[in-house]
């Protein structure tokens, strides 16, 4: 049984009113501090939808009414379409759903203990792996492939995702003309400009530089992103005590606006565009501050960066399940479970980074995928939480097998046993002589067996004519 | 046609479906016939009884077996699957008497003196019908010379005693001996399972054999039965 959009909800670490009081902090900073925006056209934008702009200082203000008017423009649902339309995605209200995430830039091989370079090939491969695994629901673009120019990464990440998995993909982007080139792939595998427009089988990710700022580039790509209607994330990556205060309310403060701040933009751009509310806030090591990826508090603020966007009725992008290990060990998998199921629980709607990150998101683990499969199977259970009613409660069931009896034997027993309890793909539950029977197997032995498997029998391609098309008409594809 | 009936009980048992009105397996079955009925209308047709025994409800039951090995198939579902051959064979037994078929064989079962744990000697009992064996269940709590008249009377092949208890085990030995002085020992073979017992305590006390689940149990019981033909 695949979970896919549970509903969420049941944890919320913020009350109501320390909702308010976080959307009232962030309008005042939007009215009275502003952000910037270093991106001549998108400055233009927010000129011509009414904000107060100081362009010496490329600072733009808004007031209160107008920022609600622009949110509200913005859908409160989003379809990401698969190719396979039984991987589409609804996100919107406390739904759940699980993905990749990236940009790692090695890949770990727990065999020889050794990182590498990512690099094409281990797009591709990692493709068809989280093709297979079916409690990661949608593929984001893990690697950087090492390679490749610049020039050439765009369009080599997002063919290595359509053409080697059937689900959506979604993908940082590094050029507009990368975007450009994407979008008419795109547009080719789904049939036509119309049809991806009503089927997105791809959509983007442009992470805002906090506190409050907005740099050329992200500008200058999130503005034809959302004229061409492309599903985008727009999310921030707030650091408590480096790029926001330390104070987790206080990070939650940055977070929603410069996340608002690429809401407002796309909705000005393009009114009624699909965008992503998002978050990729954690804290900082205060010991030589870098990005840490597994942090408790890590899961608290994505928690309540998905009650936020509840607040603002905008589907979210919420960060969790990594792990600051450089091992596949105890605290790579109490780091990635922990994060990962408080964002689930408060009803974070995409989960990204969700699966295969070690390492301070800088490396990307196949048998991690694996691992994590498992986790996100889990939490999904837990995230569907406990039905009760007369079938489940079973008053007859108790009646009919009365005292001293047994419930091994009762149909209802085989019934309910496979959708009530979780069934683990992963884990072991073996007697130990039968586990050391099959070899005293740990947790990423097993799962480097299941690579093995899936990459060898894999086969997904994308449909010639259109795989011939698509490399006919767009330069730069690595086949 | 016939094959095809016997392919279907096959199914059924796979499917664990005894009756029409049972789930199974596999969704959108409720309604369609179920071993039970498929059965009756064999024997009504005149089917090889042999044939329902070995190409319906072995044969499905061997299938059942390798989903159990895959992992594919738990507890419940193999006795479900079990359930639905011993309701099958219910039904063939007063027609096999005639025809000269034998059963598989007899088999006594009892949880020892002073215990009242039952739950895993009813499993046992239900995938040894599933196997093909007559059953004849005595119940909990049963005193060894009870067990000595059953046997007296019942004339089973075998005898299958279970303990959850460390102290209830030792009735095990007691019965063993009461049937040595009553001269029925040889006349049945013994196995013993329960959380209580061993392999060292079965040979022990002069078990034949000791099985640490139901499954096992089958298997000892049909390689004994196998022991005494030859």
């Amino acid at each position: 049984m695949i979970r896919k959009g549970p509903a969420g909800g049941s944890f919320r670490p913020l009350s109501e009113e320390s909702i308010d009081r976080i959307h009232q902090t962030a309008m005042r900073v939007i009215e009275e501090v502003g952000f910037e925006i270093n991106s001549e056209a998108a400055l233009d934008l927010f000129k011509r939808a009414g904000a107060w702009v100081n362009q010496e200082k490329h600072l733009v203000r808004l007031p209160q009414p107008r920022v609600m008017e622009l949110i509200e423009m913005a859908p409160s649902e989003i379809k990401l379409c698969g190719q396979d339309e039984k991987h589409d995605l609804f996100l919107g209200g406390q739904r759940v759903y699980a993905g990749t995430g990236g940009t790692a830039l090695y890949i770990y091989h727990p065999d020889t203990e050794q990182r590498q370079l990512a690099t094409l090939d281990d797009l591709k491969r990692i493709a068809k792996l989280v093709d297979q695994l079916d409690n990661i629901h949608l593929f984001m673009l893990p690697t950087y492939p090492s390679e490749l120019p610049v020039e050439q990464v765009d369009v080599n990440r997002f063919f290595a995702g359509l053409d080697n998995t059937t689900k959506h993909v979604m993908g940082g982007v590094y050029t507009p003309d990368g975007v450009k080139q994407v979008i008419q792939m795109a547009e080719t595998v789904a049939g036509s400009s119309e049809k991806l427009r009503q089927h997105p089988l791809i959509s983007m990710i442009i992470c805002s530089i906090s506190p409050l700022k907005m740099d050329r580039q992200h500008g200058d790509l999130m503005v034809p992103i959302a004229q061409a209607g492309i599903p985008l994330v727009c999310p921030a990556e707030p650091l408590c005590g480096a790029t926001s205060p330390v104070t987790l309310a206080g990070n939650l403060v940055i977070q929603t606006v410069d996340s608002l701040m690429g809401v407002l933009l796309t909705q000005i751009v393009n009114p009624g565009t699909p965008v992503i509310f998002g978050s990729v806030a954690t804290i900082t090591d205060f010991r030589d501050l870098k990005y840490l990826a597994g942090p408790v508090e890590m899961g608290l603020i994505n928690a309540a960066g998905a009650q936020m966007a509840q607040f603002y009725k905008l589907p979210f992008y919420a960060t969790g399940g990594m792990t600051d290990s450089k091992v596949l060990d105890a605290q790579c998998g109490y780091e990635s479970a922990f994060t990962s199921l408080l964002c689930a629980l408060a009803g974070a709607n995409f989960i990204h980074d969700a699966a295969g990150l070690m390492e301070f998101a800088l490396t990307a683990c196949y048998e991690k995928y694996v691992i994590d499969n498992e986790i996100l199977g889990m939490m999904m259970r837990a995230v569907e939480g406990i039905t009760v009613n007369d079938d489940t409660l079973a008053f007859d069931l108790i009646k009919q097998v009365g005292p001293g009896g047994n419930f091994v034997t009762a149909k209802h027993t085989r019934r309910f046993m496979r959708s009530e309890h979780y069934q683990p793909t992963l884990s072991d539950r073996n007697w130990r002589d039968e586990w050391e029977a099959r070899g005293s197997k740990t947790t990423w032995e097993r799962a480097a067996e299941k690579v093995k498997e899936i990459i060898v029998h894999h086969k997904y391609r994308l449909p010639a004519d259109i795989r011939q098309q698509v490399l006919s008409e767009i330069a730069g594809i690595v086949d | 046609m016939t094959e095809d009936l016997l392919s279907l009980i096959k199914e059924n048992v796979i499917q664990g479906r005894i009756a029409q009105d049972d789930e199974g397996f596999d969704e959108g079955l409720v309604g369609q016939p179920g071993a039970s009925e498929l059965t009756e209308k064999a024997l009504t047709e005149g089917v090889n009884l042999e044939d329902i025994i070995n190409k319906g409800l072995t044969e499905g039951m061997n299938i059942v077996g390798q989903k159990f090995e895959t992992g594919e198939y738990y507890i419940p579902d193999m006795l479900a699957s079990a359930e639905t051959v011993g309701a099958a064979m219910e039904i063939l037994e007063p027609h096999l008497a005639q025809s000269g078929i034998k059963s598989k064989g007899k088999i006594l079962v009892a949880t020892v003196k002073g215990d009242l744990h039952d739950i895993g000697k009813n499993i046992v009992s239900i995938l040894l019908r599933g196997a093909g064996y007559t059953v004849k269940d005595l119940g909990n709590d049963i005193a060894p010379q009870t067990i000595v008249e059953a046997v007296r009377e019942e004339r089973p092949q075998f005898l299958g005693m279970s303990a959850l208890l460390t102290s209830t085990m030792i009735h095990m030995n007691n019965t063993i001996e009461a049937l040595t002085e009553s001269g029925l020992r040889d006349k049945v073979k013994i196995i013993i399972g329960g959380a209580a017992v061993s392999e060292e305590f079965a040979q022990s006390i002069g078990a034949n054999g000791y099985g640490a689940d139901g499954f096992q149990a089958v298997k000892i019981m049909d390689a004994l039965r196998n022991s005494m033909k030859g």
